[in-house]
């Protein structure tokens, strides 16, 4: 069975982007490193035999810095089978009026969020498995 | 041309330490090197967006920031908009081993990551004067 892909978009001009990246690499370097992998998006975007390879008909989950959901669509685009899809502005309620950082760097604020993200992207893992409906 | 700013685009591969510094330098381009003189975009919106993402490289001369040889941004560059003016591969810089290493979350970057930052940050300005020189 192949691990599950989680896949953060690749915002780049303000801290969403980031949070999704930095909140997925704690998913796949630290949590769950045993059923998770993460490709790298702009790779997905070309279509590569490669890549499609790998995620075609596969169990993805996407973290989206905004509603343009770039790494939902990408990865559907290119045959993924999202099964999760979150925006980071999604769990933004309880933390209104916290400075999280720039697209360079997150501030203390910031990666507590991005701890939080990263456990919503680990709980799903956990259904996911749970679930027996890893493709 | 509807002005003088440069694009710039990195791939920001999530999968190794390449994309990172792909990143990390056109971040640093934006806010130290070049500030207010950098128009950058989201890679993936060149296929997901649904406004005019994909005229970007026609509105701007535009530089692909690539983490290693497969050089994503490029190509995606060049497949949904338009030729780019100038490219940098992070693997030419760092050695493709290296660039190939796990991805690095900007909480354990080191002296040494910085220094590649750095180095990709200056090619990418030199091509960058480069352009504007000829402009
Ligand atoms: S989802 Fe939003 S932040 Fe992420 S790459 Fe797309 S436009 Fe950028
Ligand atoms: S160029 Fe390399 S690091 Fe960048 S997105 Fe492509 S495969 Fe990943």
């Amino acid at each position: 069975m192949s691990k599950i892909k989680v896949i953060p978009c690749s915002g780049i001009g303000k801290v969403f982007g980031l949070l999704a990246r930095e909140s997925v690499l704690m998913v796949t370097e630290e949590k769950c490193p045993n059923d998770t992998e993460t490709l790298c998006l702009a790779h997905v975007v070309t279509g590569d035999d490669e890549v499609v390879a790998k995620i075609n008909g596969k169990s993805c989950i996407t973290m989206d810095g905004c509603a343009k959901y770039c790494a939902k669509k990408s990865v559907e685009e290119t045959g993924g089978v999202v099964v999760k899809s979150h925006k980071v502005p999604d769990f933004m309620k309880a933390h209104r009026g916290e400075e999280h950082g720039t697209g360079t760097a997150l501030t203390q604020d910031g990666w507590n969020y991005a701890e939080e993200l990263a456990e919503i992207l680990a709980a799903d893992v956990k259904e996911i498995k749970g679930g027996g409906d890893l493709l | 041309m509807i002005n003088n700013k440069i694009g710039i685009i990195s791939c920001s591969g999530e999968e190794c330490l390449g994309g990172t510094i792909s990143r990390l330098a056109v971040r640093k381009m934006m806010e130290e090197l070049k500030p207010g003189m950098v128009s950058t975009l989201c890679l993936p919106l060149f296929i997901a967006g649904d406004g005019g993402e994909r005229e970007f490289a026609e509105k701007y001369p535009t530089i692909a920031v690539d983490g290693c040889s497969k050089c994503c941004a490029k190509r995606a560059i060049e497949k949904y908009s338009n030729q780019v003016a100038g490219s940098v591969d992070v693997a030419e810089i760092i050695g493709e081993d290296k660039a190939l290493e796990k991805p690095l979350s900007t909480r354990h970057l080191t002296d040494e990551h910085h220094e590649y930052v750095n180095k990709t940050a200056a090619i990418t300005c030199q091509i960058f004067d480069d352009i504007l020189a000829k402009q």
